[in-house]
This record gives C-alpha cells, sequence and structure tokens, in this order.
C-alpha cells in the first residue's frame, strides 16, 4: 500500500500548484513560482493529518466511508496550508499591508518586534496550556478506544467519527440541537427586547422592575434546573396541578417526547432572558431621542419608529446577542437538561449534542467517542460563528 | 502610598502563609482525605462520625469530601488517579467494583489487614459481616474493599389505596401487581398511576436475579472475567415484556428520568401519592416510612413482587464500599483503616440503619436492633434484611461483576426507555441492549484487564 500515500501527496501537491501558481500569475505573473511554492505546500498539507494517521485510512480492510473520510481530511489539510500561503503570497507580491487598514496602529509601536513577546507571554502561556494543548489532545483522543481509568489506549483510526453517521442516531441528536437552539435564541432574544421596550418605559418604579427582570439570570443554572424540576413534574408538580385542576389536563412536561424538548425551551429562555433584557435596556438607553422625536414629527407611528429607527441602532446588540445566546443554547443549557431531563429525555428527545458528550464521555467512561463528538461541535460552532459574522455582520450599523 | 500598601498586604499575605508551615510539628494529626458518593443528610451524618472519630483519635484527621454521584465520583477519581492526587479513601457504588479492582489504584483490603483482627483497639471482625455482603465484596475469601452501605431493591405500597381497594397485605407477585392495579385504579378516588420504578438498570438486575437468570457470562463474572451479557434471556424477555404491559395498561408511571438521578422523581411520585406502590432501594426505608407519617397514609415494605411463572430465587444487594487507594504513606493507611473500622462498629452501623433504612452489615448489629426491640417497632425496617436472608446464593442471586457496569446499565436503562414509550418488539430492545453491551465490555476488556 505505499504506491496511496505518493499518490495523495503528488494529488495535494497539484492542487496547491495549481491554486497558488494561478494566484501568483494573477498577483505578480510570477506563475511557475507560484507552482513551485504551492507544490510543497499542497504536499505537505497532505500530509498533516495522513501523518499522524498513518495513512490507516486507505487499508485495504477498511469500509468505503472511512477512505471518503480520508479523502476528506487530506483536502481539508491541503486547504488549511494552501490557503494561508495563496493569500499570503497575494499579499506580498502586491505589497499590500498583510494588517487590514482599520487594524493599523495609530499610536506607539514597539521598537523591536520581539519586545512584544515578554508582555504576550503571560496570555500566550495560558492559551498554550489551557486551550491548544488540550484541542490537539482531544483530537488524539479522537482517533483512540479510550476509557477513563483504562490502562491502556488502542488506535481505532477513524471508526470514532465513521460510526457517527452510521444509523441515524447521532444525526438526530444534531438534528435536535439544532432546532431547539434556534428556539431557545428566537425566543429569549424576542421577548427579550419586548420586555426591554416596556421596562425601558419611562414609569414609577422602573429600575425596581428592571432589577426583578434581570433576577433569573443570576440564579444558578443547577438551583433553576431543581425549581423547575419541581414545578414541572408530571405528577405533584404546581403545574400540572394547576392545570388539571383547571382544565383537566396533565401534560407528560418531562416525560413525553414532544414535549419534553419544549420544557427545556421554556426553562432555558426564562434562564437566559434576564441577560437579552439588560443589554436591550443599556442599547436602548443609547438610541438618541432626538432621532425618535424627529420620526414621530414626521408622521411616523410607534411601530414604523421601531422599525426604522430603533432596530437599526440596536443591531450591534442584536448581533452580539445572537452569538452569546447561540453560544449559550449550544454549550450552557447542560445543567437545565440534566436536572429536568436526567438521561437525556424520553427516547432521547432533549439530548443536545452538548449533552450527549457528557453522556459519553463521563457517565460511559467513553472518551474515545466523546472526544470524537466534541471535536464535530466544535467544528459546528465555528461554522456558525463564522456564517452568522459574514451574514448578520454586514447589516449591522454600528453608531448613529 | 499606594505601592507600600500593596507591599504591606503581600507581605502579611507571605507571612500567614509562611507560619503554619513552619510551624507544623511532628504529633499534628495525619490528615486523611475521604471521598464519599453522597451529597445529603448521609454525608452530614458521615461527617459527623468522622468528627467522633478524630476526637477519639486525636492522631488522624479525617476530612470527609462529598457532593458527587457515583458516577461523577468514577470520573473524579480517574482525573484524580492520573494527576496523582487520589485521597485515602473512596466511596463506589457495587457496580463499579470491577472497574475499581482493574484500576490498579486500590490496594485490598485483606492485603493491608494481613492476619490482624483489630485496628487501633477496634475489631475487625469480618465474619460478623452479613453473607450477601461479603459475597459480593470478597474475592477467593479476601476483602477487596471496606463493605459500608448495603441495600436491597424492596416494594414500598401505600396501604390506603391497598385498603380502599380491599387489599390487607402487599402484592407478592407479578401477577398479583397487576390484579391489585385493576382494583386500585378502578377506586373513585384512584391515584394518577398505580406503581412506579426509577429507570435505573438496577431494577433490570434485580428482577432478573429472582428468576435465577445471568446478568452476564462467566458465572455472572465470578468464574471467569466476563466477555459478554447474557441478559437478554427469556428472563431478561419476561420482565420487559411485563413492564411493557403495566404501562400500556396505564398502570405503570414512568418519570421520563433516567440513570442515577431518576431516583428524585420517584419520591415525589410517591410523597403526593400519585402512585399507590413503589419499587426503590431499602436505602430510603426511613424516608419512605416517614413521608406517609407525615402525609397521612401508611408505607408497608414487602418484598419484591416475583415472576410467578419462574418462581423466587433470590434478590441482590446494591449499595456502596469503601476502597483504599494504593501507594498511601504507612500512617495514612493505617488511619484510613482504622476509620473504615470505625465506621462499621455496631453502635455507628444501627445509627446508619436506623437513620437511612440501609441494611445494618454486621450480624451482631441486626440482633442488638431485634433485641431492642427496633424491628417490632418498625417492621419495614427489616424488610431488606429478611429478602437477603431467605434468598438462595447463586451466581445470579450474587450479582453481577463486570467492567464498565455503569456503561451497560445506560444501555439497558436505555431500552427501558424505547421500550414503554414505542412500540418497539421487548425482546428486540433487550437484544439492541445487548449488543451494545457487548461492545462496551469488549472494548473494557481490551482497554482495562490488567
Amino acid at each position: 500500500m505505499i504506491i496511496a500515500p505518493l499518490l495523495l501527496v503528488l494529488a495535494g501537491a497539484i492542487v496547491g500548484a495549481v491554486v497558488v501558481g494561478y494566484i501568483f500569475s494573477r498577483a505578480a505573473h510570477r506563475g511557475l513560482l507560484g507552482a513551485v511554492i504551492g507544490a510543497g505546500a499542497g504536499a505537505l498539507g497532505s500530509l498533516i493529518f495522513m501523518v499522524p494517521l498513518d495513512y490507516c485510512t486507505f487499508e485495504a480492510e477498511r469500509k468505503t466511508i472511512d477512505a471518503i473520510f480520508g479523502g476528506v481530511l487530506v483536502g481539508l489539510g491541503v486547504l488549511l496550508v494552501v490557503a494561508p500561503v495563496a493569500w499570503l503570497g497575494w499579499k506580498l507580491l502586491r505589497r499590500e499591508s498583510l494588517i487590514s487598514a482599520t487594524a493599523q496602529p495609530t499610536q506607539g509601536t514597539f521598537r523591536h518586534w520581539w519586545i512584544a513577546l515578554p508582555f504576550l507571554a503571560p496570555t500566550l502561556t495560558i492559551l498554550l496550556v489551557f486551550l491548544y494543548y488540550p484541542s490537539l489532545e482531544t483530537l488524539r483522543l479522537s482517533t483512540m478506544l479510550s476509557r477513563l481509568g483504562a490502562r491502556r489506549e488502542a488506535f481505532v483510526c477513524v471508526d470514532n467519527y465513521t460510526r457517527l453517521v452510521e444509523g441515524s442516531a447521532y444525526l438526530d441528536v444534531v438534528a435536535r440541537t439544532v432546532y431547539m437552539s434556534f428556539f431557545i435564541v428566537v425566543l429569549s432574544m424576542a421577548i427579550g427586547l419586548l420586555i426591554a421596550t416596556m421596562a425601558y418605559l419611562p414609569v414609577k418604579g422602573a429600575s425596581i422592575y428592571r432589577t426583578l427582570l434581570v433576577w433569573p439570570y443570576a440564579i444558578s443554572p443547577a438551583v433553576a434546573g431543581i425549581i423547575f424540576l419541581l414545578m414541572f413534574n408530571p405528577t405533584g408538580g404546581i403545574i400540572n396541578y394547576l392545570l388539571y385542576d383547571w382544565f383537566g389536563v396533565r401534560p407528560g412536561w418531562l416525560n413525553d417526547p414532544n414535549l419534553a424538548p419544549w420544557t427545556i425551551i421554556i426553562s432555558s429562555v426564562w434562564k437566559s432572558i434576564g441577560f437579552n433584557i439588560l443589554f436591550y435596556i443599556a442599547a436602548l438607553q443609547n438610541v438618541p431621542v432626538d432621532l425618535i422625536e424627529a420620526g414621530a414629527i414626521d408622521g411616523a407611528g410607534l411601530l414604523r419608529r421601531f422599525w426604522h429607527i430603533v432596530w437599526p441602532l440596536l443591531s450591534p446588540t442584536t448581533f452580539f446577542l445572537l452569538i452569546t445566546n447561540l453560544t449559550y443554547a449550544f454549550f450552557d443549557t447542560f445543567a437545565t437538561i440534566d436536572y429536568l431531563t436526567p438521561g437525556g429525555g424520553p427516547l432521547q428527545s432533549t439530548t443536545t449534542m452538548m449533552y450527549q458528550v457528557i453522556r459519553v464521555g463521563v457517565n460511559n467512561n467513553d472518551l474515545g467517542k466523546a472526544a470524537a463528538q466534541s471535536v464535530v461541535l466544535f467544528l459546528m460552532v465555528i461554522g456558525i460563528t463564522i456564517m452568522s459574522f459574514r451574514t448578520g455582520g454586514r447589516q449591522v450599523t454600528y453608531g448613529a | 502610598m499606594k505601592r507600600l500598601v500593596f507591599l504591606a498586604v503581600m507581605l502579611a499575605l507571605v507571612v500567614t502563609l509562611a507560619v503554619p508551615m513552619g510551624a507544623t510539628k511532628a504529633q499534628d494529626p495525619v490528615p486523611i482525605d475521604v471521598w464519599i458518593a453522597f451529597s445529603d443528610y448521609r454525608l452530614d451524618w458521615t461527617k459527623e462520625v468522622a468528627e467522633e472519630f478524630n476526637a477519639l483519635f486525636p492522631e488522624y484527621q479525617v476530612n470527609i469530601v462529598g457532593g458527587m454521584s457515583y458516577e461523577e465520583m468514577f470520573a473524579q477519581v480517574s482525573v484524580a488517579a492520573e494527576q496523582n492526587a487520589l485521597p485515602g479513601v473512596i466511596h463506589f457504588n457495587e457496580a463499579s467494583t470491577q472497574d475499581a479492582r482493574d484500576s490498579g489504584n486500590f490496594k485490598p483490603i485483606a492485603a493491608l489487614l494481613g492476619d490482624r483482627t483489630e485496628v487501633n483497639g477496634l475489631p475487625v471482625g469480618f465474619d460478623d459481616i452479613i453473607e450477601p455482603t461479603t459475597a459480593y465484596y470478597t474475592l477467593d475469601g479476601n476483602w477487596t474493599s471496606f463493605p459500608w452501605n448495603t441495600s436491597s431493591a424492596i416494594w414500598f405500597s401505600n396501604m390506603n389505596f391497598l385498603n380502599a381497594a380491599g387489599f390487607d397485605t402487599p402484592p407478592t407477585t407479578w401477577a398479583e401487581v397487576d390484579e391489585y392495579c385493576a382494583a386500585i385504579m378502578a377506586l373513585e378516588d384512584a391515584p394518577q398511576y398505580c406503581w412506579t420504578f426509577p429507570n435505573y438498570g438496577w431494577f433490570f438486575e434485580q428482577w432478573l436475579a429472582q428468576q435465577d437468570a445471568l446478568f452476564v457470562n462467566n458465572d455472572n463474572g465470578r468464574s471467569d472475567r466476563a466477555t459478554e451479557v447474557a441478559f437478554n434471556s427469556d428472563a431478561g424477555v419476561a420482565i420487559f415484556n411485563w413492564w411493557d404491559d403495566q404501562y400500556d395498561k396505564g398502570y405503570l408511571y414512568y418519570s421520563g428520568a433516567q440513570g442515577g438521578d431518576s431516583w428524585g422523581t420517584i419520591d415525589q411520585a410517591y410523597q403526593t401519592q400519585s402512585v399507590a406502590m413503589a419499587a426503590y432501594s431499602s436505602s430510603d426505608t426511613t424516608l419512605y416510612t416517614n413521608m406517609g407519617l407525615e402525609n397521612g397514609f401508611t408505607t408497608v415494605a414487602s418484598f419484591l413482587p416475583y415472576n410467578q411463572e419462574t418462581g423466587w430465587t433470590g434478590n441482590l444487594i446494591g449499595g456502596g464500599s469503601l476502597w483504599l487507594v494504593d501507594g498511601l504513606a504507612p500512617e495514612v493507611e493505617e488511619g484510613a483503616l482504622a476509620f473504615m473500622v470505625y465506621l462499621s462498629q455496631p453502635e455507628n452501623d444501627m445509627a446508619w440503619h436506623k437513620l437511612t433504612g440501609y441494611i445494618a452489615i454486621r450480624e451482631s448489629s441486626n440482633q442488638m436492633l431485634e433485641e431492642e426491640g427496633w424491628f417490632e417497632e418498625w417492621p419495614n425496617q427489616t424488610v431488606a434484611m429478611q429478602q437477603l436472608a431467605q434468598s438462595t446464593v447463586t451466581p445470579a442471586t450474587s450479582g453481577a461483576l463486570v467492567g464498565g457496569f455503569p456503561a451497560i446499565r445506560n444501555a439497558v436503562t436505555g431500552a427501558t426507555d424505547r421500550l414503554l414509550l414505542t412500540d418497539e418488539d421487548p425482546a428486540a430492545l433487550l437484544d439492541q441492549a445487548a449488543s451494545e453491551a457487548n461492545v462496551i465490555i469488549e472494548e473494557y476488556n481490551l482497554l482495562s484487564a490488567p
């Protein structure tokens, strides 16, 4: 099987040569130089995932899906090396600055570039030890059969990943995460804005209302979980006690697979809404009154003024809240889910990707599979963040 | 000025930190950290006992750390082991026994004890420990961990409902449960459901053992290391069919909670009289008896009902034991052992039983409880003990020893969830859980077997 690695390196080199060569010739008619550099970069790129994996995905006894996955990894590796090289080459050849115009330093700079290093050292050390090293370790673990407290580990190639796409169980978890996160974010922000708009009105004791409204955010997720557990409990919970008394129904808030995700959504919205209210009130206070008054004089109604003046001015806050709420929905709902529906809900209906990682890694002690899932989760969050910066970021109006 | 204040504060900090270190004397007590997998009144009680121990033996300072569940404890210990930060004693549940033995982190109690019969003047008295506990925690007759909280699964009945439906005694078989439920649910002020149990793998294991059926192969992992599960047998399918039938009839309440955190949902259902009967651990016999007293009904505890088709062989123990960390300094080891022995002394054993309902693990304690009329006054408290005493000891009723047991339990719990909430075939679901569990065992044995 020596032929496959060589072929892959060659393929990577060709792709790199073509891409970088094209960029270089467009930038400064230095196509040949570009092709040479690109070939090197592409060859290197094809190696960065495959050398640690030892080309295991292309072994004869592996399944087709493993080979496909291996191909994707080679492509990704090539992209990871070739893209920066191409970008760097483009900038250098066109003698453009590597730093964007807005980020140019306007005040004092260091005489020597290395003087900055000691000042950055504490931060870099912390990042290296607590962020980059664990991330690399997670990547390594995700190719292992590894159990918490076990004596040994065994290399399993990309099995931990490919078994995620075999069968629909994990895809269901992904779909459920997206759907629950969507409703948590949208409802929490919409209701938060509505309440903030009302709490912002100049009424008596406004500061008391505002304080009380922010309160839920200060309650720890565990305490909130227990409060909701007692309230939503299908037997003996206050909500069903009242519903049965008034309407003769007892919805299975926690044991009906269709309803349980909504119980989590409601609780999470309640939990995060204070945060949104806080930021929206602050943002509303920054909306210039003269603009609104001008709109009113020109005959714009309440809704029109809100839609055309207030809402655009709130967009930086909305965008910030969108990112923080998404992060909350993805990562911080664990305690709420675990207290309300321990084990991940009836028919796993409240199991989000984050919850699944903990279930597999901590409850089942299966580190390798949990690591693979957390890599997937990590990629998804990166993807969502990039996507929201590219789409949402453009419509944000900073400043009046 | 600011700099001066800062310097002064720093100096003060350094001095306060340095003084105790410098002042360490030879006769300072030996610190012994003990991690306990409780977070409620049971943790408070353990802390009280530790204080008594410290007062009695000033050369030791036992620190109890709690607040973790059994599952969290296991993860915590694995991480601490990698960092060489293990405490002196660790509390694991019975399902972690094989994992703990394989981990190499613990020293068998028998190895430290040797042929001593007392530690620090406290009698060890291992021959006084009740048979089922001895059977579970010894390997070839040698104690690997120190026995502590021992329970069994029993049945609690709200006699107000049973009496109203015309029954004087709790049901003893599955068929009787069905018959009782038909009558109870037909009552005018019937409860919301007839009965319930926590969706925790232990209950499936209990009902399996009753039918003398194995959970894993190789005599439940006792004649040789378990290599695959055996629970998808006729006995296992019988349990699933029974649960399915009870749920479909609207008798069985399923709270949706799964695993080690499902217990609380059953408490709430029973306390609010939303169910008439519950299968539960004897660990909370005192609580369940008091729930009745405080809410105006009588709780009667009884043996866990059995499958009338296959008869009753016996039930399993549950609970946990205390593990001594390997590689401790000799004086820490001795102190840790002394504390464990102290915890099991009859006075503490009896107080523990009265507080919770966990079985008193000494024959002598049970005898004293009998003599002081405790069991006569509180008949519920003796049920678990009787159930275990009347059990025939077979590989099935001794309980399973298998690696990755907590994860296997989660596979069974997941299958139970699907069983109750979908129309899938019970036998197929059980087979599916079995193949999931077999992967866990295979991977576990590959990685963890010494």
